[in-house]
């Protein structure tokens, strides 16, 4: 029996402004992402009736955004954080009000401006920025400071179970690069081999510079309305079949294993469970990718491969052009921009409408993650451009 | 760094932690409720939600859950000591905790190898836990 959720939902609009060293605050960005999400779909914004708001920690961002945009009259309207799970969070949220009758048309918007000028990448910090007390400090003696150390050890801890390898991290990266050549957004289009990739420095072994994510200023928006009224707009709909969410709690016992287990594996079953799908049925799939890893691990628990079998699964080749399961076809957070769960998201509307140009891969069912905190919140979402 | 300069802001809280290290002791806040133990600093028993906690000494003995290499400078400590082996400790008492490794070869580190706390004093006199293989 179909799930009473599945495809009576679309996203029709999405608006991306310019990524990466773009020097403005983060609320004025997120603005120009709604207009630009309203233009794209045809709707004026006296249409808009809910809008919810993500944007990276400390950026001023928030409730006041609907001012900014003069939005008179809302049905809907929160700022969320579930950190890289936020965007797909936001859409699911969305969605459930529209098949609820609370809102019609929901504008889900993620901004963030955490490059400043002259500043490296590398100095931007996305924790809080309140002194920190003598624990937090401790961590940071230590040297496990942030995300990145964490899944790091993440890595390492898959690479002595599994005898997952360097460059099988590495294939993860080139592959990507390889579908960021192809699109014009893309911040780092230059070919990368993996001579290149052993050539960047470390930060955190196992992971080299290009393990990481970019840091990216900008703003993504998308608009989520119900699926019969998406067929009447400018865009060709892009239903949403299927999404679930899962969080898990790192509880600093050694009695649970929350590197090699993401929140994931509890979230993708239940997705494709309301999509009425099975993991053979994907075309394609827009991970979240702030590390190498991350897209090995997930792949894993997503059940494209067996647990520990991630490594030789992305060597093969599968996720480049061509290859059986095209991932990341814009290059990812790892090549293109980082606007959290809204790089996979706008990517995943994007292919979904088959307007991915030269990147354009298989697309019947595409299978969208989002991951925050150390791979334990995470949202997933079921794509298609038929609905079912 | 001079002498006199703080490594580490101190808080009433995590006191107890610090004077543990300076004498030589990993203690870890344990509940007097469940008797679960909990790697600091927790206000409420994390298996039980009591309020009843009291620092005890760890046997400071456990196993390697992970560990990776530090290749850049994110604190004075870590100048001219790169890679510097940060490892997440099993410790017995089923408590997971950040640390570090010292006296040994980072290639020789593997995932399940078996560590004893050790000791490292700054310059300012403050004292932190480390790990060594066993």
């Amino acid at each position: 029996m179909k799930h009473p959720m599945n495809s009576v939902t679309a996203i029709t609009g999405l608006g991306l402004t310019e990524m990466g060293r773009v020097y403005r605050d983060a609320e004025d960005l997120a603005a120009e992402a709604v207009f630009l999400a309203l233009e794209d779909a045809g709707l004026q914004k006296s249409d808009l009736d809910g809008l919810l708001i993500n944007a990276g920690i400390g950026e001023g961002v928030g409730v006041p955004l609907h001012m900014t945009l003069g939005l008179k009259e809302l049905n809907l309207l929160t700022y969320m954080q579930g950190y890289g799970s936020s965007a797909g969070q936001m859409i699911q949220y969305a969605s459930m009000a529209v098949a609820n009758g609370l809102a019609n048309t929901v504008c889900c918007v993620f901004a963030d401006s955490p490059l400043k000028e002259k500043q490296r990448s590398g100095a931007v910090s996305y924790a809080r920025r309140s002194q920190p007390d003598a624990m937090t400090t401790l961590d940071t003696i230590y040297g496990v400071v942030g995300a990145l150390p964490k899944y790091a050890l993440a890595a390492q801890r898959h690479m002595d179970l599994f005898g997952t390898t360097q460059e099988q991290l590495a294939a993860v990266a080139i592959s990507q690069r390889r579908w960021a050549a192809m699109n014009p957004r893309a911040s780092k289009r230059e070919p990368l081999d993996l001579d290149a990739y052993n050539a960047s420095p470390w930060v955190v072994e196992p992971f080299h510079v290009l393990d990481c994510c970019l840091v990216s200023n900008g703003a993504v928006a998308v608009i989520v309305t119900s699926a019969e009224r998406a067929r009447d707009l400018k865009q060709p709909p892009v239903y949403i079949r299927g999404f679930a969410q899962a969080h898990n709690h790192d509880t600093g016992q050694a009695n649970h294993d929350p590197l090699i287990h993401s929140a994931g594996a509890r979230s993708a079953p239940r997705a494709l469970a309301m999509a009425d799908a099975k993991v053979s049925d994907v075309s394609q799939c827009q991970l979240y990718d702030c590390y190498t890893y991350t897209v090995i691990v997930t792949l894993e628990d997503y059940g494209f491969c067996k647990k520990g079998e991630g490594g030789s699964f992305v060597a093969e080749g599968h996720l480049g052009p061509g290859g059986a399961l095209p991932t990341n076809t814009g290059g990812g957070e790892l090549s293109s921009f980082y606007m959290w769960g809204m790089t996979p998201v706008s990517e995943a509307v994007i292919q979904g409408r088959g307007q991915g140009g030269e990147r354009q891969a298989p697309n019947d069912l595409i299978m969208v993650s989002g991951n925050g905190g150390v791979l334990a919140y995470h949202s997933t979402l079921v794509l298609s451009p038929e609905a079912a | 760094m001079t002498e006199t300069t703080a490594w580490l802001p101190t808080d009433d809280q995590s006191q107890p932690f610090f004077e543990g290290a300076s004498a030589g002791e990993l203690r870890l806040q344990r509940c007097s409720d469940c008797q679960g133990w909990m790697y600091p600093l927790k206000k409420r028993c994390q298996h039980c939600g009591s309020t009843n906690l009291a620092w005890r000494a760890s046997s400071g003995r456990g196993t390697v859950y992970s560990h990776a290499r530090l290749q850049r400078v994110y604190h004075p400590r870590h100048e001219g000591r790169l890679p510097l082996i940060l490892a997440w400790v099993d410790l017995e008492e089923g408590v997971r905790m950040p640390s570090n490794l010292v006296d040994c070869d980072p290639a020789d580190v593997r995932v399940g190898m078996v560590v004893q706390v050790t000791f490292e004093q700054f310059p300012d006199g403050t004292v932190i836990p480390v790990f060594r293989p066993l």
